[in-house]
């Protein structure tokens, strides 16, 4: 196979495509972003592919067994829970739900923390000083026991655990940004582009910022496997979303109670949310290598 | 290991004991106080003994405390011989210095009768079942006449008043544990930390968690009482059969209805069914036209098949109901003609009636699970469906709980799926709330039906004690009911319970609370 | 430099607890309902002992000497009543803690002895099979959900094979008496006949929820330890050692164990809150009386007072931790003054 040092002189990947061309030479992260996709699918178009309304409820249709089964029918392919819900429809909106809103709580909790962490590392003094160890002491504390402790505070519900999450995720944010900032600030060019006269704004914008996105790639990925943890962990846990809302954390509590006769209950839900992490991870883990091959080449 | 094996007398040891998973926290360890049934199960046969019980088998009224009674004749005077050498719990929090006498039977009764008694108002003062049926006006006094014989005195002859002394809730307290806590000054332990003569004695209580008790070694009635039982306080009701399949509770309360079948199929557990004291049924409001003509009532009787009913809404846990009475009532009435399914004289006696085709009426159906109808809104959908084939139409009405009690009370409805469950054995608790006219305030009466004759029937069945005397007239009240069928009684439920197959003599007491007294496990 | 070090933390520790006891008094204003009544935990109180209590906690002064008070009273062992159980909360919070750290504990050690030796494994064995091999293992490990890992396991060892009890901590047969809290001491220093019988049952009653979070921890401290030993492994001194001579076996004895373990010791400190935060769901799913389930359903009964108590305890537990593996690291290591990052 051809070294692809011979044509760097007229192959010049730009960084962004390097990285994919690393990342691609893993299967496994391959894999994973396909799968990754077909749940991003999910997202975009749940309501156009789920045969039924995953609230509607059929009396007649009382925990249907999957398709698969002898006493099944393709009508429900997955079965119906104890209320006579298709359990298929239910699955692709809670997918809906549990990723659609942590992709949502992992935007806004990346742009908070950019903000605060640019912030943070571009200014110097003893108040900036005591905040970020104050910073530094809360990133020690795990995301799903701030997340509790605001729902604590707040009171339950999808709303309240939704802002539990997002706030729970920018301490982390915070700190990573600002490490970053940082140790660009220090870097020779931002020291020329200051002395040419730019000011703060222009020198985040312009100089540091294009050098953090691979910084917040891995961020995002990290923090989106967190955040669908931890929104189905408080769905689970009668927390978070509430029941009758398909979330995959609440579809696991509910179908608890029917574990006996309907082992699918509990094992698609969190199936699902397994592949969404795992997903999510494999890919993760697959742009971080991908970033140091890059670096080391 | 070998540190366990040491001991002579370890082998029955930490393993002689069983645990029952409950569905809730007891509010408190007195039955008094709470018609709850987790509260009953908790205490009531547990703790204490009452003055009389009934027999589970048969239903009969047999001695408790008390060894024998006279009724004298005029209905008004009840003697209570009490038994001696009845010995009180010891406990590390109360040593008895005496055995049970009458002092303890007056104290119990007139705790709540009497509203200036010193611990009336301890534990907050509400002994709902006594109150609901207006007792203490019942009563006129409790008489000590000696220390082994108590005398009650009634205002008016009231047959049901044995079954009343024999329910859950008149369980019988230690007056000189009482007169200890009061020098204490802590009364309000009495309820917490209780004291009864019961097989156990309670020994600890960690709220949502557990309840311990400890064998009571001077029992008066028998030895047979393991040396430990626990509650273990499980709300779910599929982590209670869990529990039960690993193991870790011996019996379970409440099983689900969808979780009987797991249960009958497996050879380690036992499923125990009974026909419980309730009914499940279709009150018209006779008040309201057309519903006021007995002919309309029994063609929309007629219209409906209650066997599709009970297989489809009580999953076959339920038994078909003929009368109000479920078979385990004495007074029950085996010959009763039932209603039968006639779609045809149905239509027929609807247009005799000047009902036309495409009329409109209204089901009001309960939004919650109860023994009796645990699916009120699926079969409303399902007599819908019957209706509409006789020329009915029908609108389904529902509101949350406490709204709906409050709309029905008012007489808002056509009909409703309704129904009842008894505290005690005594035909009377279901004759009386269901129908007579005075329940039609009180908000029982969902058929705002009113009958003076039925009424009288109801009042003369009272005042007679012999059990003979009492049928001949619950009967011709029977006869009433069908032929003005102000309801229409659709199914008696079944009242499960499941435990281990080595737990022998545990069996469903349709009249009251579970008792683990004589419980062994093998 | 040393000794500046330890102030230095030793301070923020402070700082950080102070703010944590602050945030922990305004939630006695913050909560819905009175006060008076959510700081003692006391409801239906009549007039003249609420006036007594004002003054007791300085209610009729400043915030400042509320707060003041509010701490003085945690020092006392005044942490206020449940609204659920009328209990002192000081009380529930030292039964139910130990539940939860003994658990927490026996998680971690075990990740520890499983995740380190195969970090390591896999760490030298970098780009070949067996490496591979952990790495999938390790990402499918710590993808899981663990509600749902612990439900699984459930079902099947306690339904379908019926080895294992599902819930509690012991059979509760038995009554083992209170002493520290952790069970397994408790019955060791009881004079129980059946002592055996009860470490039995209690032993039993570990292994699903600590397999639970040991498998998810020991994933993780797998990935820490192997990226580490993979750095020091490519590093230039490393190298160098090999090019001087050095066998693989004492590279790694001189130089592998130690550059590899120091810098991510205060890593794990962090991983023991996160088993600490995924001890609190396993305990909710094997009904294991800890501090987790207690504050959980002390949450969904809206029990105030007990949220903010059991909230400041588990705080100040996983900030303690998290401080004191970070200065452990340094004192074993202080010419590393770098903070290491949570990447693998």
């Amino acid at each position: 196979m051809p070294n692809l040092d011979l044509y760097q002189e007229e192959f010049h990947p730009s960084p962004l495509v390097h990285t994919w061309l690393e990342f691609r030479k893993s299967h496994i992260a391959v894999l994973g972003l396909w799968l990754l996709a077909f749940f991003i699918v999910l997202v975009i178009l749940g309501p156009l592919i789920a045969p039924f309304d995953p609230l509607l409820q059929n009396p007649n249709a009382f925990l249907v067994q999957p398709a698969w089964d002898a006493s099944g029918s393709i009508r429900y392919l997955f079965g119906t829970d104890s209320l006579g819900r298709d359990l298929l429809s239910r699955l692709i909106y809670g997918c809906r739900m549990t990723l659609g809103i942590s992709l949502l709580l992992v935007v806004i909790s990346m742009l908070i923390g950019i903000a605060l962490g640019a912030i943070a590392g571009m200014t110097r003094g003893v108040r900036s000083s005591v905040l970020n160890h104050l910073l530094d002491s809360l990133m020690a504390v795990p995301t799903l026991l701030i997340a509790i402790v605001i729902v604590g505070i707040l009171g339950i519900g999808l709303v309240n655990s939704m802002w539990a999450i997002c706030l729970a995720l920018v301490p982390q944010v915070v700190h990573n940004t600002r490490e970053v900032v940082r140790a660009e600030m220090q870097k020779e060019y931002v020291l020329a582009s200051k002395l040419d006269g730019a000011k703060k704004f222009h020198l985040f914008f312009y100089c540091v910022l294009p050098n953090m996105y691979e910084m917040l790639v891995v961020q995002g990925t990290m923090a989106l496997s967190i955040a669908i943890l931890d929104i189905s962990a408080l769905g689970f846990l009668g927390l978070g979303a509430q029941p009758p809302s398909p979330e995959l954390g609440v579809m696991l509590s509910e179908g608890l109670r029917e574990a006996y006769k309907s082992p699918w209950l509990i094992a698609l839900p969190g199936s699902a949310i397994f592949l969404m992490v795992l997903a999510v991870n494999v890919v993760g883990d697959g742009l971080r290598s991908a970033l140091r091959n890059r670096l080391q080449n | 290991m070998l540190m366990g094996c040491s001991d002579a007398d370890d082998t029955a040891g930490p393993l002689d004991g069983v645990i029952y998973c409950s569905e809730g926290d007891p509010i408190s360890f007195n039955p008094q106080l709470d018609t709850s049934g987790t509260t009953s199960d908790a205490s009531s046969h547990q703790i204490y003994d009452r003055l009389i019980n009934f027999d589970p088998l048969s239903g009969q009224i047999v001695p408790g405390l008390a060894s024998s009674w006279l009724v004298s004749k005029d209905g008004l005077t009840y003697t209570f011989q009490l038994r001696r050498g009845v010995k009180f719990h010891q406990t590390p929090y109360f040593s008895p210095n005496r055995t049970f006498n009458a002092d303890d039977v007056i104290f119990s009764i007139d705790r709540w009768r009497l509203p200036d008694h010193p611990y009336h108002e301890v534990s907050g003062g509400q002994y709902p079942y006594f109150s609901s049926l207006g007792l203490s006006n019942v009563i006129a006094d409790v008489k000590r006449i000696n220390g082994y014989r108590v005398e009650l005195t009634l205002k008016q002859p009231d047959s049901s008043f044995l079954a009343n002394l024999a329910t859950d809730f008149a369980a019988i307290l230690s007056a000189e544990y009482a007169q200890q806590l009061t020098q204490a000054e802590q009364q309000n332990r009495i309820d917490m930390f209780p004291i009864g003569t019961g097989p156990f004695k309670f020994e600890k209580y960690k709220k949502a968690r557990f309840i311990r008790y400890l064998k009571h070694d001077n029992y008066w009635q028998h030895d047979l009482a393991v040396e430990r039982l626990i509650f273990d306080i499980t709300p779910s009701s599929s982590q209670r059969l869990a529990k039960l399949m690993t193991g870790e509770c011996d019996a379970i309360a409440f099983p689900a209805h969808t979780e009987l079948d797991t249960i009958r199929e497996r050879a380690d557990l036992k499923l125990d069914e009974k026909p419980g004291l309730n009914v499940g049924f279709w009150a018209f409001n006779t008040s309201k036209p057309p519903f006021d003509n007995p002919k309309v009532r029994r063609a929309l009787a007629m219209a409906i098949d209650k066997n599709t009913l009970i297989e489809g809404i009580y999953l076959g846990s339920a038994v078909n109901a003929k009368g109000l009475l479920p078979e385990s009532s004495w007074a029950y009435q085996a010959d009763l003609n039932d209603v039968n399914y006639n779609p045809v004289m149905a239509r027929q006696l609807l247009l005799e009636s000047g009902i036309e085709d495409g009329f409109t009426m209204n089901i009001w159906a309960m939004p919650v699970e109860r023994a009796y109808n645990p699916n009120a809104r699926k079969m409303a959908e399902l007599m819908q469906n019957y209706l509409n084939q006789v020329g009915i139409q029908v609108n389904i009405i529902s509101y949350e709980w406490t709204a709906f009690r409050e709309r029905l009370k008012d007489g808002l409805h056509d009909s409703v799926l309704i129904g009842w469950s008894a505290d005690n054995g005594d035909p009377d608790n279901f004759y009386r709330p269901l129908l007579t006219c005075s329940a039609i305030e009180s908000g029982t009466n969902r058929a705002m039906w009113c009958s003076p004759e039925y009424d009288a029937l109801i009042d003369q069945a009272l005042t007679y004690t012999e059990i003979e005397q009492r049928n001949h007239y619950y009967r011709l009240a029977n006869k009433l009911i069908a032929d003005e069928v102000p309801l229409v009684p659709i199914a008696h439920a079944y009242r499960y319970r499941a435990h281990r197959q080595n737990l022998e003599g545990l069996l469903i007491n349709p009249f009251g609370a579970i008792r683990f007294g004589d419980v062994q496990k093998q | 430099m040393m000794l500046a070090h330890v102030i230095r933390k030793f301070n923020l520790l402070i700082l950080t607890l102070l703010v944590l006891s602050i945030l922990s008094f305004m939630l006695v204003y913050l909560f819905p309902g009175d006060p008076l009544v959510n700081l003692t935990g006391l409801e239906d109180i009549d007039q003249e002992t609420y006036q007594r209590l004002t003054v007791l906690h300085g209610f009729d002064k400043s915030y400042f000497h509320q707060y003041w008070y509010y701490i003085r009273g945690l020092f006392d062992g005044e942490w206020g009543l449940s609204f659920s159980s009328g209990l002192p909360l000081a009380n529930e919070i030292a039964q139910t803690l130990p539940a939860s750290i003994e658990l927490s504990a026996y998680a971690l050690i075990l990740s520890l002895l499983i995740g380190v030796p195969l970090g390591f494994v896999a760490g030298f064995q970098h780009h070949k099979t067996t490496d591979y091999g952990l790495l999938t293992a390790s990402v499918v490990a710590y993808s899981m959900p663990i509600f749902w890992l612990s439900l699984i396991l459930i079902l099947v060892f306690s339904l379908q094979l019926g080895w294992l009890p599902l819930s509690g901590r012991i059979s509760l047969l038995f009554d083992i008496p209170h002493h520290t809290g952790f069970i397994l001491i408790d019955i060791f220093f009881s004079d129980l006949s059946y002592k055996g019988a009860a470490a039995k049952s209690a032993f039993y009653h570990l292994i699903m929820p600590t397999a639970s979070l040991t498998i998810v921890t020991a994933a993780i401290i797998f990935r820490l330890t192997r990226r580490s030993v993979i750095e020091v492994m490519s590093s230039t001194y490393v190298q160098a050692a090999y090019t001087r001579g050095l066998s693989g076996f004492q590279v790694v004895m001189r130089h592998g164990v130690r550059n590899a373990l120091v810098p991510i010791i205060p890593l794990f400190g962090m991983q023991f809150a996160v088993l600490l935060t995924n001890a609190m769901i396993v305990e909710v799913v094997f009904s294991w009386p800890g501090i987790g389930s207690w504050l959980i359903q002390a949450i969904n009964q809206r029990d105030y007072p007990a949220i903010r108590a059991g909230m400041l305890a588990v705080s100040t537990l996983v900030i303690m931790l998290t401080v004191a593996t970070d200065l452990l690291a340094k004192l074993i290591n202080p010419a590393q003054m770098g903070t290491a990052h949570a990447e693998s």
